[in-house]
Formats: structure tokens, sequence, C-alpha cells
């Protein structure tokens, strides 16, 4: 199904073609290879999740005891009180000392009868005193008034502890869930803090619903790390031990052909976890992809809509959707195929065993321990007890290598699943801070580029060899043609990403030995692209600004001019935006970016296209009021526009990633080959 | 309606205490923003996934038969254990014992008759290995859910895909396979209608859904709803027919039991139901409010991801750090009130059940105590119990079960039912456009918000190269979005050809107008593929054709794969320049009879502007072109300039009639540039 790209969308056709879904097992694993998950790689995963455990150890270890003694408890409770009830109400017996002292019973509920003390019941032995010889029962039964006497005290205890026991286990739940769900929080918040601060350069490739994807549904593996990673399997293995010791102490030959078919099962093991972890990831990553997918759809649904290309999203979700979908399936038809087999054979070993010990039993014959512990348990030859007992010893232990299988094989999807999300802790930052970082210069003089170098991509070079300075209290304008590296330019000063050669200067401090977080809390930038939240408008306006309040945000929306535009929206200020900051017109988006770069009240201030949406007589008011704010500051403005560019104080025009000429509007206009007078020239050619 | 969207608050005593009582709070949504559900609603709900079932009869037949299939194990088993034990082990005769065989037992029991107690366990041992082999009797249960987290987006993940079969065997391994595949296609059918809904809300409504809330019904809610389905199907009716087949087998092997026990064991019916139904509001409303608390926290990281570029440079990471991790424990929290009320529920009806089985206790060993009956049949006694109260139980409590789908599944629906644009489609069919573009007093107004747009007149016609002009918002976007039919005029009309719009097929009307916005957005895709999308039946000629008059072939030229380079995320790695001229290409290679340009030239240079407006100009000859621009030498090539101010049209013309009039608004705009 995953090949036919033919299908459609139409119910009809899905259900006239719904059996096909089952035919075929078509795996598209062939050109990927599985990937790398030994043990050793598992155990250094597991040991990464501790920093995120390591903040709940108290509460893991309150959990841990909690749920031991909880299964204690309900263990030998569950074995005293059948007891109680089977043996000493229903049938009669008198009561061992320990359980008359627990029901707070006197000494003539008490067995006097040593014997009986040691017969085979399923009595823990701290709670029998002393072990006695195998024999038959005797001594005095409780009269029926006592029996009552028994059961009444009996059923306090179960109402007792079965309140306490309810509470307990809700709470005990409730209990693990808050605290694994903090340790998931833990993971959660360190990836997004890291996705959010890698440069960019690893965003412009990197797919939103992927980092989604990893932060929810990988991370969240982590809460199964300890009670499945570890937890479950060794304490199916200790069972599987324990059940086959009991089996061979029964007749160890039988014990060695159950041994034997483990063979096949752990060849079988080791033949499919590869496939199943090259299917895990597959899982993952198919359903990463279409979250992916879908989240870019739902951004450009403007687009689409407008091309009418709707039909195009559907046919691609549609591809999307079955591979995920198909990809989920085979991982879990190969986890059954695995379980399957190993459940065929551990199922023949179950039947062969009946058989074979039915017929020991009938032909009388001797068991193989059961002679040296007589004392204890009456299994000396195959009979219905020992044929009971030692066949439900090989169903566990047909069950356990089962389970055990199963829990192998989730364990898998659970360390893809981690790999995954560790691997975006693991992508280094490629813009980091130093070890020692120094504070950003106060008061600020000037911004240079020396020989600043920077590409994208290493053979593509978006900037060859900058050279510049601004200081403070002027204007520069960045001209130049689309895609000379304009922006890429004003990234830098923001170390967005850092550059490949060369550097960037405050105060003669390379912006390398600054903290990142420093310098952008220093420089507010008005992006070319008007990003909104979909949040109130004065949020909007005070994201990013450490400190504001209401005054100050009006009045940088004072400064961008969209004071008034804001007033007349339905509740002014606590309007909410839209997704994306829709609703409002481009022009009034740009304005509430400039007011938010404003209200950050920074040393530097870079405006990229500030008013390429604006109307000529709202720009220039806008640039007047930067003007009254700029003594101090040191400004960047990205523009097309010629009244724009006239008023600044120094032109840097770019071209081939490079300041090809630089000086004020009436300089650069006097060079008669200059390629800034060529640039002006054309644009009031088709102007005036 | 906005002022009560309060940010999600933080844990306090009473908060659980009134998320139960009170009514329900909202998170992100503006427009899903009474979720509270009836219990009408919720019935209607059920029926409605109900019949979801018709786009799977075939996998729902054979899910049916087989399960019913592999109830066969379950029936045969304790019957040969009983022989093994009691004919081969001990080597009874037949008939010695006084319990009856039930009647399927008969051609086994004559298969066994007279052979030797050797003999009859070979018998039982090869009937138990053909079991084996075809129902996997013996052999355990199916299934492979994956490990999930302590959140409902992952459950939901593994429950999109969750199959199982008490058997196992051949026929067990076919439910399974039959039973992942339903649940899928169920899943499959309804996401797919649900994501369609989504991508098609009208524009209006667009800003107010946010992506990840749309993300997280689609990909978290849907799953929900096979289980739903599940619940109220097959569930119910083979937990009815086992606890009647298992009452029948009691009946007919063990006789008449203790008869206030049966009657006990029936009140469970009545008091589970009584226990249970208080909660499900409670349940409903939890279950929906964790939902909507993970919705919220996918729309806070969606948004935050993808504006990292402004999050960076604005230095807010740790700031929209805090914002996710607000929202995240938050959405735990809300979790954990949800099994809060499962918890409450179960503990009172762990009471009431406990008090009845205490009840039970006492008054079979009473009679074991008194020697009317043996110890032997206490534990049959219980089985007989329990055997009734399990299957009662699980009727008594099976409304507040569905509860939890419910309320995702609502989600679901919501959106299914929300007004689309797919309502508007099967109207008149544009062929080709050959008049023009009409308005009759048109208004625009957003949802409570005042009017963009009032009492619009206006004619455009093909051959023409319109601009429309004006300050910022003076609604120019909102009037050319009025002509594709992006939005729908509050009053008034828009006639194509002399067609009103409104009745136009969506579609067709699309198909005839390229629509350049101003924002751009490019998929990540390569940028063959993003122009394909404007016009799949494009050429290669007619791609490079459109790419060159957009300016675009100098960085193409210099891209690794020319025009077949993927681009990155949302076309991040051009520049906002380049991107933008992309737009503009991908507008030009649909070759609609209207071409509507959104400030196209704002971020290009002279040089790439004047050409572009050149080829606009060509383009005009056979073409309605509407653009809109600040720019003087965008706008002064313009047939006609329609000048727009506060919403309505101050003054229309040519360049050089408008600048002709000394007052006028339009020559005053110029002479600010």
């Amino acid at each position: 199904m995953a090949n036919d790209g033919t299908h459609g969308t139409t119910s009809a056709d899905k259900a006239m073609s719904e059996l096909r879904l089952m035919k075929g097992y078509r795996a598209d694993l062939s050109s990927d290879r599985p990937p790398r998950l030994g043990l050793r790689r598992m155990l250094a995963l597991a040991l990464r999740t501790w920093p995120f455990m390591r903040p709940l150890l108290k509460h893991l270890i309150v959990l841990l005891v909690l749920a031991s003694s909880g299964i204690l408890t309900v263990l030998v409770g569950g074995v005293v009180g059948t007891d109680l009830l089977t043996n000493k109400v229903l049938v009669g017996d008198k009561l061992q000392p320990l359980q008359a002292r627990v029901l707070f019973l006197g000494d003539d509920y008490v067995t006097t009868d040593p014997q009986l003390l040691g017969e085979g019941e399923p009595v823990p032995a701290a709670l029998s005193e002393g072990e006695d010889d195998a024999a038959p029962p005797a001594g005095p039964a409780l009269t029926p008034e006592q029996r009552r006497e028994v059961r009444d005290r009996l059923v306090a205890w179960g109402i007792v502890g079965g309140v306490l026991g309810a509470l307990l286990a809700f709470g005990g739940y409730y209990y693990s869930v808050w605290v694994w769900q903090n340790v998931n929080q833990n993971l959660r918040v360190a990836m997004v803090e890291r996705a959010e601060s890698l440069s960019l350069k690893y965003h412009s490739h990197a797919q939103v619903g992927d980092a989604i994807f990893r932060v929810y549904q990988d991370s969240a593996m982590i809460v199964n790390l300890i009670q499945n990673g570890i937890a479950a399997p060794l304490f199916s293995a200790y069972a599987l031990l324990v059940a086959l010791v009991v089996v061979a102490a029964f007749d160890p030959w039988f014990a060695a052909i159950v041994v034997a078919t483990g063979a096949p099962m752990l060849w079988l093991a080791s033949k499919a976890t590869p496939r199943i972890r090259r299917r895990a990831l597959a899982n993952r990553t198919a359903n990463s992809d279409l979250l992916s997918y879908m989240q870019e759809s739902f951004a450009a649904l403007k687009v689409v809509k407008a091309n009418g290309a709707e039909s195009r999203l559907f046919d691609r979700f549609g591809r999307d959707s079955e591979r995920a979908l198909n990809a989920a399936y085979f991982l879990r038809l190969d986890m059954v195929l695995v379980t399957l087999a190993v459940a065929l054979l551990g199922g023949g070993v179950v039947v062969l065993g009946e058989y074979l010990m039915v017929s020991w039993a009938i032909e009388e014959r001797q068991t193989f321990l059961g002679a040296a512990l007589a004392a204890l348990v009456g299994f000396a030859i195959w009979n219905y007890g020992a044929v009971t007992s030692a066949r439900g010893r090989v169903e566990e232990l047909a069950a356990g290598s089962r389970g055990l299988l199963g829990v192998w094989m989730r364990m898998q999807d659970l360390f893809i699943a981690l790999e995954r999300a560790f691997h975006l802790l693991d992508i280094e930052p490629d813009v980091v801070d130093p070890p020692h970082p120094v504070p950003f210069p106060k008061p600020i003089e000037r911004v240079a580029w020396r020989g600043v170098e920077f590409g994208y991509d290493a053979d593509q070079p978006v900037l060859a060899g900058v050279d510049f300075e601004a200081s403070r209290g002027t204007t520069t304008a960045i001209v130049g043609a689309t895609g000379t590296g304009k922006s890429t330019l004003m990234s830098l000063l923001l170390r967005l990403y850092d550059p490949v050669r060369g550097q960037v200067v405050v105060n003669d401090l390379d912006l390398r030995d600054l903290a990142v977080d420093d310098i952008r809390a220093n420089t507010a930038i008005a992006l070319q692209k008007n990003v909104l939240f979909a949040d109130t408008v004065a949020a909007n306006i005070a994201f990013g600004a450490p400190r504001h309040d209401h005054g100050s945000i009006e009045a940088a929306a004072q400064v961008a001019c969209a004071h008034d535009f804001i007033r007349a929206l339905p509740n002014g200020y606590d309007t909410h935006l839209g997704e994306r900051g829709a609703k409002l017109s481009a022009g009034q988006r740009q304005r509430l970016s400039i007011a938010r770069a404003v209200l950050r009240d920074t040393p530097i201030l870079i405006l990229d296209e500030p008013t390429a949406a604006l109307d000529a007589k709202t720009e220039q008011a806008v640039l007047r009021n930067l003007a009254a704010l700029g003594a101090e500051r040191v400004i960047f403005l990205i523009t097309h526009r010629l009244t724009t560019i006239r008023s600044a104080h120094q032109i840097a025009f770019l071209e081939h990633g490079r300041v090809a000429e630089r000086g004020t509007h009436s300089d650069l206009m006097a060079m008669p080959a200059g390629r800034y007078r060529a640039f002006v020239n054309h644009s009031l050619g088709s102007d005036d | 309606m906005t002022d009560d969207v309060a940010e999600p608050s933080r844990t306090s005593a009473g908060a659980l205490l009134r998320e139960i009582v009170g009514s329900n709070r909202r998170f992100d949504d503006r427009l899903d923003t009474s979720p509270d559900i009836s219990s009408r609603e919720a019935l209607t709900v059920m029926g409605r996934s109900l019949r979801l079932i018709a786009q799977a009869r075939q996998l729902f037949a054979c899910k049916f038969f087989l399960q019913l299939t592999l109830m066969v194990p379950g029936l045969l088993l304790p019957w040969l254990a009983k022989i093994v034990i009691d004919n081969a082990l001990q080597g009874l005769p037949f008939g010695t014992t006084e319990v009856a065989y039930p009647p399927f037992m008969t051609p086994i029991l004559n298969l066994l008759e007279g052979k030797d107690p050797l003999g009859i366990m070979a018998t039982v041992a090869v009937i138990y290995v053909v079991m084996l082999v075809t129902i996997g009797a013996r052999a355990g249960t199916t299934q492979a859910n994956l490990l999930q987290g302590q959140d409902a987006a992952t459950q939901a993940e593994d429950q999109l895909s969750a199959g199982s079969s008490a058997g196992s065997g051949l026929l067990g391994l076919a439910e399974f396979m039959v039973n992942v595949r339903l649940t899928q296609t169920l899943a499959n059918n309804l996401r797919t209608r649900l994501f369609e809904r989504l991508a098609r809300l009208p524009m209006t409504a667009l800003g107010d859904q946010r992506a990840g809330d749309s993300l997280f019904r689609v990909l978290y809610d849907v799953p929900m709803a096979p289980g739903l389905i599940f619940q109220l199907t097959f569930v119910p009716f083979f937990m009815l027919l086992s606890g009647v087949v298992n009452l029948y087998l009691l009946q007919y092997s063990y006789g008449q039991v203790a008869p206030e026990l049966v009657l006990v064991a029936w009140l469970t019916v009545p008091a589970a139901f009584l226990i249970t139904f208080p909660f499900s509001g409670a349940l409903r409303r939890t279950s929906q409010n964790k939902r909507a608390a993970g919705a919220a926290t996918t729309n806070a990281m969606e948004e935050s991801m993808s504006s990292v570029a402004a999050v960076q440079s604005l230095g807010a990471t740790k700031q929209e750090r805090e914002r996710f991790a607000a929202r995240s424990a938050e959405s735990f929290l809300r979790e954990r009130y949800s099994l809060a009320v499962i918890f409450t529920c179960a503990l009172i009806a762990g009471a009431a059940l406990g008090v009845a089985a205490i009840y039970v206790t006492i008054l079979i060993t009473d009679r074991v105590i008194d020697g009317t009956m043996s110890a032997g049949d206490f534990a049959t006694l219980m089985g007989v119990y329990y055997g009734i109260v399990i299957p009662a139980g699980y009727f008594g409590a099976y409304w507040i079960k569905l509860q939890e789908a419910i309320a995702a599944v609502r989600r679901v629906f919501f959106f299914l039912d929300y007004e689309s644009e797919e309502d508007r489609t099967g109207g008149k069919v544009l062929t080709d456009v050959v008049e023009g573009v009409r308005f009759e007093g048109v208004t625009f107004a957003y949802p409570d918000n005042p009017p963009v747009l009032v009492d619009i007149d206006l004619e455009l016609a093909v051959g023409e190269f319109v601009a429309i002009v004006g300050p910022t918002g003076a609604g120019k976007t909102t009037l050319a979005q009025l002509v594709p039919g992006l939005l729908a005029p509050t009053s008034g009309r828009v006639l194509i050809d002399g067609i009103d719009a409104a009745t136009i097929d969506l579609h067709s009307l699309r198909g005839q107008v390229s629509y350049v916005f101003q924002e751009h957005f490019l998929l990540s895709e390569s940028i063959r593929e993003n122009l394909l999308l404007a016009n799949p039946e494009a050429s290669s000629e007619q791609i490079e054709e459109a790419l060159r008059t957009a300016g675009c072939m100098e960085f193409i030229n210099d891209l690794p794969a020319g025009i077949d380079t993927v681009l990155g995320r949302a076309g991040d790695t051009l520049s906002v320049g380049q991107q933008q001229r992309l737009s503009i290409a991908r507008g030009l290679v649909r070759d609609t009879r209207i071409l509507i340009l959104d400030e196209p030239t704002a971020a290009l240079d002279p040089v790439t502007e004047s050409a572009l407006v050149t080829a606009l100009r060509t383009a005009a000859e056979r073409r309605l072109v509407i653009v809109i621009a600040h720019r003087l030498s965008t706008i002064r090539n313009a047939d006609r300039i329609v000048f727009l101010e506060g919403g309505r049209i101050r003054e229309i013309g040519s360049h050089d009639d408008l600048m002709g009039d000394a007052g006028g608004a339009y020559r005053g705009f110029v002479e600010m540039q």
C-alpha cells in the first residue's frame, strides 16, 4: 500500500480497497542501514538520562521503596490471608501463633500441634515457627464460633488493608506519574532550550515538526527507562531462572530440553533485533516527517488557498500519512512475528512437558530431587501436585521468555527514541559563549566589521571580506541589490552566526569574546519578516524586552507611529493577534516590529527594510522619530528607498559580498563611475 | 471575546476542585471556545463515531469473525485440562465426577472413548498442538503495544496503531493484523477528513486557529476515535457474549447456586452506574482540558520554533524557553487532574464493590461453617459471583469508560463541523474570465472589528494594469483578497464577468486568479516544486520564463542544483528579497486571466523592479493585473490608479490625471515621496 501513489482520498475508494491493506508484507528497508545501537550505546544513553533524573532522586528513591514494600506487603498479606480464609475459616484448622497475634486472638486459637506448624502450608518461613517433619495433620480444630471470630477479624483486617492499600496504590501511582512527568519535563525543556539556541545555520535546514516530534514523542520514552529498560528485564530474567531451577529439581533432562529451546529463541532474537531497530527508527522518522509536513502545510495555508493547490496538499498528506501508518504497522507486525515464533516454541514445550509429566505420573516415576526434599514437599514421585507445580513453572518459562523478548523489543524502540532525543542535545551549537565572557562595553563607541568572510555553505561565500565601521550617534544605510548579503551582515552583529574569517567588533572587542545573550540584550532589530506571535499587542511589543511597563510600551508604539491604529483596535493594546499576527495589515505589523525594537532601548538598533510596507508619510514620520532617538546609538538601516537612504550619515553600498563604496549620499554621487551612483540613477530613471 | 483567554494558571489547592465542579477553562482556543459537552452531545459524538465504521466494513467484519472464532480456546481449554487431570493423570474413567460436560465437548469425548490414560494424554496432546498452531491455545495473547509516556500525545501515538488478539497462532496473527489495520484505517479516514477541513478553514478563521492546535487535533485527538468505536461495538458485545456463555456453563455444570449471591452480583450494574455517572462530566472536562493544554504546549513550541530567527535576534530564547516550560508543566498537571478524577471514582466504586464482596464472603463462609456447604464450594461460588460481577461492573461503568475518548473525538468533530470553504464548492464553474471584476457596494469587516472596507464600487477590466494605492491600513490588501474569494464581503457583491463570486465554485474561481502575497511562504521543496504548486501543468520553459521575469535566474544559476535546489525550511536559505522574487515567479507561472501582486516590489532593488514592471505591463495586454504598491516607480506605470483611504475609494484615474488635481489626495501622497 505504500507504493501505489494512485490512491484517492475519497471514502468510496477506501472502502473498495480496504482489504488490500492486508496484502503483501512489503519491507521498504532495502537501503537503510540498521541504526547502530549496541549494548554499550544503550548503556551510554541510559547514563545520559541521569542529569534529568538527578533533581528527582529523592522522589525516585521514595518511589522505589514504596513500590518494593508495596509488592512485598501484597505478597505476604495475600499468602497469609489466603491461608487464614481457606485453611482456618473454611476448614477449621487452628492458627499459627503469629497469625493469632496479628488478629489479636488468644492462645486458645493457636495450634499446639508442632506438626501442623511445619506442614506444607504456604506460610513464609518467617511466619511459621520452626520446621518439623512432614506428617498428616492432626490437632484440634476451631469451634464454629471461633471460626466466625477469625473470619470477622480477617474481614476487619481486609477492610483496613483494602482502604489503606487502595489509597496507597492510587496515591503512589499518582505520585509516580508526577515524578516521571517531571523527569520528562526536565528533558523537554533542555531540548527546547538547545533547539532554540542552535544557530540559524542549523534551523535553515531543520524542520520545525521534527523538533516537535523529538521533544514530544521521543523524549517521553525517558519515563519508561527505569521500569521497562532496567527493572522489567531484570525481574523477568530472575523469574525465568527460578522457574528453571524448580523444573530442574523435578527433572534435569526436561530442564535441559527447555534450555535447548532457548537456543533458537536467542538466535531469533539476535536476528530480529537489528530489523526491529530499523523498523523502530523508520516508524519514528515517518511519523516525524508527517508532523513536519503538516506543520509546514498549516503555515503555508494562505498560499495553498490562493493557488488552489489543496489537492496537491491532500495527496501529499495522504501519502505521508499512509507511510507513517505503514511504518507503525510493520514495526508491530515484526514484533508480533518474532513473539509468535517464540510463543509457538514455548507452547510446544508446554504441551510436550505436560505429556511427559502425565505419562511419568501414570508410571509413578520418581522425581529428581523429590526424595531429597521429601521432608518439605510430597513430590517424591510424579503425582497430581508435582505435575501441577512443575507444569506451572514450565508455563512460566514459556510466558516469561515471550515476555522478556517483548520487553527487549520495546526497549529497542525506547533507546531509538532516546537516541533521537539526545541527538538534538548533541548538536554542538556553532555559536557558543566564551568560557569567560567580557561584558558588553558601555558606552558604545563604534561597531566594525574587519575582513569578515561568511557563507552558509562553504562553497558559497555570501560575504567576501567586508570592512567598514559605524560610530555612535550615526545612522548607516546598508544598500545593495537583492541577495548581496545585507541581512547576513546584520545577523553577524547579533551573533546569529559567527564569521568564517575576520571579526565583528564593538569598541574593539571581538563579539566572540562576549556572551551571546549579552550581545542580543544590547542590540535590537526590526526584522524584514515581521514576526508576530499569537498574543496581545502589548505582549508582542514587549517580546524580548527585559523591563517594560505600559507607559514604555505606548511610548515605543508612538515612535513607530503605531499608537493610533492600536488605539482603534477593539481592545487596544490588549487586543489578541491571530496566528502569526494575522488580522493586521503588513504595514501595521511592520510598525509593531519597529516598536518592539525601540522598546528594547539598546545601544545598537538595526532596522531591516523597516519601511517597505509603509506609505511615504508614515515612513517619514517613523524615521524622524527614530532620528530623535539616535544620539547615543548606532543605527543601521537596510533599505531600497532613496528618501530613507539620503537621510543616513553614511551609506555602505554592498556588491558581490563586499562593501564596494562607502560615504555620504553626496560623496558617493560625486563619483562619476560609482556603483552607488548607477544604482541611484537607475531608480531615479524610472522614478521621475 | 478575547479578554477571558487567560494564560494557564499555576497549580493551586482549589484548582482541581474548581475544575471538577466548575465550568471549563480555556487555553489557547479562540474558535473552539465552549468545549463543555453535555451528556446529549456525548451521545451525538458516539453516534457519529459509529458511522465511521461504514468506511471500513470489510476489515470490521473480518475482525468480528476472527474474534468470535478465537473465543474457542476459552471454551475448550478448561475442559481439556480437567480431562488431563482426572482421566489421564489420575486414570479415572469418564463419568465418575458429577460435573456434566457441555455438549460441545461430545466429539472430543467420543474420540477419547475407550482409550487408556496414556492414550488419552497422547490424544489431548495432539489436540493441543493443533490448537496451538491454529489458534495459539496455551501460547498467550497477541499484541505489540509500544511504550508510552505520561502524556496524551505519546499515548495517542500508540493508540493510532493499536491492535490485539486474545489468541495467538495463525488466527491470532491474522486477528492482530486485521485489528491494527482496522484501527489505522478508521483513524486515517478521520484524520484525512480533519486535515482537509482544517486546510479549508476560511481566511477569517485562519488567524484564530493555531497551527500547533491543528497538529494536536489531527495527530493526537483522532487516534481516540477507533478506541471509542471499539468500546461501542466489540468490547460490550464480546463482554456480553462471554458473560452469557459463562453463566450458561455454570448453570449447566454446577446447577442452581445461592440466589442472593446472584442478586448481589447483578446489583453491581446499577451500583456501578450510580457511582460513576456523577463523575462523567468531570472526567470529560479534565480530559478535554488535558488535550487543550497539550495543544497549547504544541502551539508554544511550534510558534517559537518557526520564528526562531526572531526569537534569537530579539534575545528572547530564555523567555520562550520559560513559556514552553510553563505550558508543558501545565499540560502535565492537566494530565494528572484527569487521573485524579479517575482515581477518585475508582476508589469509591472499589469501596462499594469491596463491601459487596465482604457481604458475599460472610454469606458463604457462614454456610461453610454451618456445614451446609463444603470448603470446595466456596471457590466455585466466588467464581460464579465474579463471573457475574465483572461483566456487570463493566456495563454499570460503561458510560464513564467512554468519556475520555468522547472528549477527544469531540475536538475532532468540532472542526469537521466548522464552516469551511469546502462548503462553497459545487457552484458555477468559471472557465475563462473575459470581462473583468466588478465590486458592488462592498463592505468588509473582520468579525468583532470595525469595517475595513466601506461601500466600494469599482470596475476593473481584463487588459488593464491597475495599481491600488493608499496609506497603510487603508484596506488595499483586503480589497484585493476579495477577488479570489480569500475573503467574502460582509455586504455587497463581487462580480466576476457579471457572476456573483459567492456563487462560483471556489476552486474554479481561484483557478482564474493568481495572487502573490506580501509575505511569502515557500515550502521546503525544490524551487521547481514550489512553482509547480501553483501550476502543476507548467512546462520547464514556462517555469524558466516566469523565473526570468521575476529576476530569479541570476541567483538560481549560482545555486548548486539550479532550479532543482531544495530550499531550507520556509525558504530560509535564500535572502528575503530572493524569496519574494520566487513568490512572484510562482504567481507568474500560473498564466491566469487575473494576476494580483501585493507589494511585489518592496524588497526588490531598482533594476529588478523595473524589469518586473515591464513584464507586468506586457502581461496586462491580455490580463487584468492588479498591483498594490507604495513605490512610485511601480505605480506610475499603471493604466489606472485606485487611491484608497480609510476603507473608501478616494480617487481613480491615471497617474497624470490624478497629478493634475492640485488638491488631490493622490498628489499629496506622491509629493511625500
